[in-house]
């Protein structure tokens, strides 16, 4: 698993590669909260991402919480079919923005903000 | 702030370990990072914690708890740094082997934590297992951490719920379903909408919780096809959801997907309620496997003969030993996790009389199983009903031991309408209590203590109650000696399908007759899911091992039976729009609000007369709108004609108050679109004083102001 942040017009971009799961889910968290500031502008780019376990969902649902506190805009983007029907099974699909691609998402959080 | 017991206190090749805490049992994840495992035996000597690689054949670790760690009769002891998402576990123990006293002891045998919250092995339903497993139900790792929001159980009052009995994969795994994610939880969340068209506002799921389909699985002599344990009445694990009912089952999710199914059902208004079968476990008898609580201690877990053999009051091998202080506190453990953890709002206890039976079988006065769970602060709103009987010959139907909290199936319901339903004479008594919520068995418990059914899993669809006079459960392959002989059906004329007209027809008016008079009675009325749309099982009433069409919904079914769809629908809203119909108190044949009308009278074909002595299957009542809740809510004046002769018969009306008139809601006589109408457009009768009900069928009028 592997983080890589790149801005695009105001927006961080935080690209997840690899697996998500327990073993790699405390890096990630330590590698994106410190983007989580107040008012942050923020797109999670999953295009990459080619698993994500229960670990991993919970991580994605506790940044998105945090986000809710800072008043940032987020969005999440570039899903695979099975992580999207996994999330949506497990409930975890309601509390996520989810966008097809990287550059809808910032589209949609630029106009948000 | 940091803790001192944060820290491994011993090391065992290669793994850090610490004393584990007693409670809660089970393996729990730390917030240190650690797993508390802990597990109760009183008789084993020594105790090993296994850990697999999840889906692994062989364990990558063997971890001996050691003395120091044991607490009274529980081993537990904290491992620090597994990578607990893909680790499965199970325990060895050590200890007696002598079945005359009870001992079953096994230390080659890997043992499933009784306390497991998920469990692998049968992960995708239907997938052939790999017999050689040393291992094949596992215990999982699981972080409890759903987010609910504002999520509660609904609390519905029980007189105003419509249970709907179904079967998780049943619902949708026909290809008819439309679904993206056949025969799972998720598949029910996609038909949500179906359940809410149709009116109900409660599911009860047939069992849930890890079994094991290929339990006695074989092919069937007549059809070739794998039979298999498709209703799943014999928990391998009493904590955990069955992963083959879940989309998510293969990535280990089916809690979350559980849950979310719970939480969008009480978004939309419907309650679930879970049918448990606390009494046997999948281990069998003498010859049954080693899964679980036969190697850990299965003098506690099971009701032994005093030779030491298994007890059989469930009729599937085993008892367990419901009213043993370990085994009940598990029970409580378990339905206080599914209350707690999952949101269910009640519980139906298969054979639950068995859970009323002493350490050697024998029922007791006051259970303290019963009693704990009618009291306990946790399941303090829960729903629970039991089937008041078992395979011991136990029949407790009107004497449950209940403290006000147990309503039960009420059996009695179900044989006296099938009686009536078919003609039979002598049963006007009988519909009398039925209709009224049976206060003959609960006159002190009032009408929330009887769920009445007259279809349930167990048995005949409705549509096949009145089309076989027999049983026909020949491809379950046990030569048709399988399932009641007792069903008090009657096939019209004709055994099976047919292309007869007039058979058909009386076929679907029976099936109407039978929605019509479970939703006006008194009491909870539960209807088996497939009744609504005129599903068959031909003739088989005992499909527990049919994975196929005989089991599965057909949701064609909806629109090739829509007469009868239509009729349930609006039956349900009926049912649902009339707090007459719906009081919790029993009737007391009076009028106490100074009406002019008891709260419910009775009729016949002369008005305010009923008379019985012929026998004859013809009965009326009629109920006053301003008694509705005890004289606290105010509804209208309904009016019930039922007439399971096979002529038709003349009722005199009893006249409506002043200013009212008879409209008519439901005729069963007639054909759609005249035999059943939209609530609040009832038609009005143009004939006020005389009814002719034609021969098996039923009339529901409604007095109301004058429409005309």
């Amino acid at each position: 698993m592997e983080v890589q942040t790149t801005t695009s017009d105001n927006v961080t971009i935080v690209e997840i590669s690899g697996s998500l799961d327990a073993n790699t889910a405390p890096q990630a968290e330590n590698e994106i909260l410190p983007f989580i500031v107040p008012k942050c502008l923020l797109v999670l780019d999953m295009s990459k991402c080619q698993y994500v376990s229960s670990a991993g969902l919970r991580l994605l649902l506790t940044i998105v919480k945090r986000l809710k506190t800072t008043e940032g805009k987020w969005g999440m983007a570039g899903l695979s079919e099975e992580i999207m029907d996994v999330m949506e099974m497990t409930g975890f699909s309601r509390f996520f923005k989810i966008y097809d691609t990287v550059s809808t998402a910032i589209k949609a959080i630029q106009e948000e903000a | 702030m940091l803790r001192i017991d944060a820290n491994p206190t011993h090391e065992y090749s290669g793994f850090n370990l610490r004393a584990g805490k007693p409670l809660p049992f089970g393996a729990t994840l730390l917030a240190d990072g650690g797993v508390n495992f802990s597990i109760y035996s009183r008789f084993a000597t020594a105790c090993e914690l296994v850990l697999f690689e999840k889906h692994e054949a062989e364990p990558f670790a063997t971890i001996p708890f050691p003395d120091e760690f044991r607490i009274g009769n529980v081993f537990t002891l904290v491992v620090f740094n597994l990578d607990f998402e893909n680790i499965e576990y199970g325990y060895r123990m050590d200890g007696p082997y002598n079945p005359a006293e009870g001992h079953w002891f096994d230390r080659t045998k890997i043992l499933m934590d009784p306390y497991a919250k998920v469990i692998g092995g049968r992960d995708i339903w239907g997938k052939p297992p790999d017999w050689d497993n040393i291992y094949p139900h596992r215990s999982r790792i699981f972080f409890d951490d759903f987010d609910w929001e504002d999520d509660h159980p609904l609390e519905i009052p029980l007189e105003d719920i419509i249970i709907y009995e179904m079967h998780v994969r049943g619902f949708t795994q026909h290809p008819s379903s439309g679904v993206k994610y056949p025969g799972t939880f998720m598949g029910i969340r996609e038909k949500i909408p179906y359940l809410k068209e149709l009116g109900v506002n409660c599911i009860e799921l047939l069992p849930i919780h890890e079994f094991d389909e290929f339990e006695n699985s074989r092919i069937s002599p007549i059809t070739g096809e794998r039979l298999v344990n498709y209703w799943g009445y014999s928990n391998v694990g009493f904590f955990a959801p069955k992963a083959g009912f879940a989309a998510s089952g293969k990535f280990g999710m089916q809690t979350d997907e559980v849950k979310a199914l719970i939480k969008d059902l009480h978004k939309n208004g419907i309650e679930v309620l879970l049918d448990v079968v606390f009494n046997h476990s999948a281990e069998g008898n003498e010859n049954g496997p080693y899964i679980s609580y036969r190697g850990i201690d299965n003098k506690t877990y099971y009701m032994l003969t005093p030779e030491g053999y298994y007890y059989n009051f469930s009729g599937c091998g085993n008892t367990l030993n419901c009213n043993n202080p370990i085994v009940r506190n598990m029970i409580l453990d378990c339905l206080r996790s599914w209350a707690a953890d999952y949101h269910v709002d009640g519980f139906r206890f298969d054979l639950a009389s068995i859970l009323g039976r002493d350490q050697n079988g024998a029922p007791m006065n006051s259970p303290p199983l019963l009693e704990t769970l009618a009291f306990d602060p946790i399941l303090g709103k829960c729903k629970l009903i039991a089937e008041a009987w078992d395979a011991g010959g136990l029949y407790q139907v009107g004497v449950f031991p209940s403290w006000g909290r147990w309503a039960e199936w009420n059996g009695k319901y179900r044989d006296d309408m099938r009686r009536f339903l078919k003609g039979d004479y002598g049963m006007v008594d009988a519909m009398v209590q039925r209709l009224q919520g049976s206060p003959d068995l609960y006159q002190w418990r009032g009408t929330n203590a009887s769920v009445n059914f007259t279809t349930a899993h167990d048995g005949f669809t409705l549509m096949d109650m009145v089309s076989y006079n027999e049983k026909h459960n020949e491809s379950n392959g046990e030569g048709n000696n399988d399932g009641g002989d007792d069903n008090e059906s009657w096939n019209c004329g004709w055994e099976g399908t047919t292309d007869d007209v007039e058979i058909n027809r009386l076929r679907r008016k029976q099936v109407k007759n039978a929605a019509a008079m479970l939703l006006v009675s008194h009491g909870m009325p539960m209807i088996l899911s497939g009744d609504e749309m005129g599903k068959t099982q031909l003739g088989n009433n005992n499909a527990y091992c049919q994975d196929n069409e005989i089991s599965w919904i057909d949701w064609t079914l909806p629109n090739t039976n829509a007469e009868i769809f239509n009729f349930y629908k609006k039956m349900i809203a009926f049912h649902n729009s009339h707090t007459v119909l719906r009081g919790n108190k029993h009737f007391q044949n009076k009028d106490y609000v100074g009406s002019g009308y008891p709260d419910i009278s009775w009729h016949g074909p002369k008005a305010w007369y009923m008379d019985n002595s012929n026998g004859e299957p013809v009965i009326a009542f009629l109920l006053c709108g301003l008694h509705a809740r005890g004289g606290t809510s105010k509804d209208d004046y309904i009016y019930v004609a039922m007439n399971m002769h096979w002529e038709s018969h003349p009722f005199e009306l009893p006249k409506p108050p002043e200013g009212l008139s008879w409209h008519v809601f439901a005729n069963t006589d007639k054909l759609p679109p005249e035999d059943i109408w939209e609530v609040g457009q009832e038609v009005m009768l143009e004939d006020q004083s005389e009814f002719v009900v034609g021969p098996r069928s039923v009339v529901i009028l409604v007095g109301k102001v004058n429409s005309l």
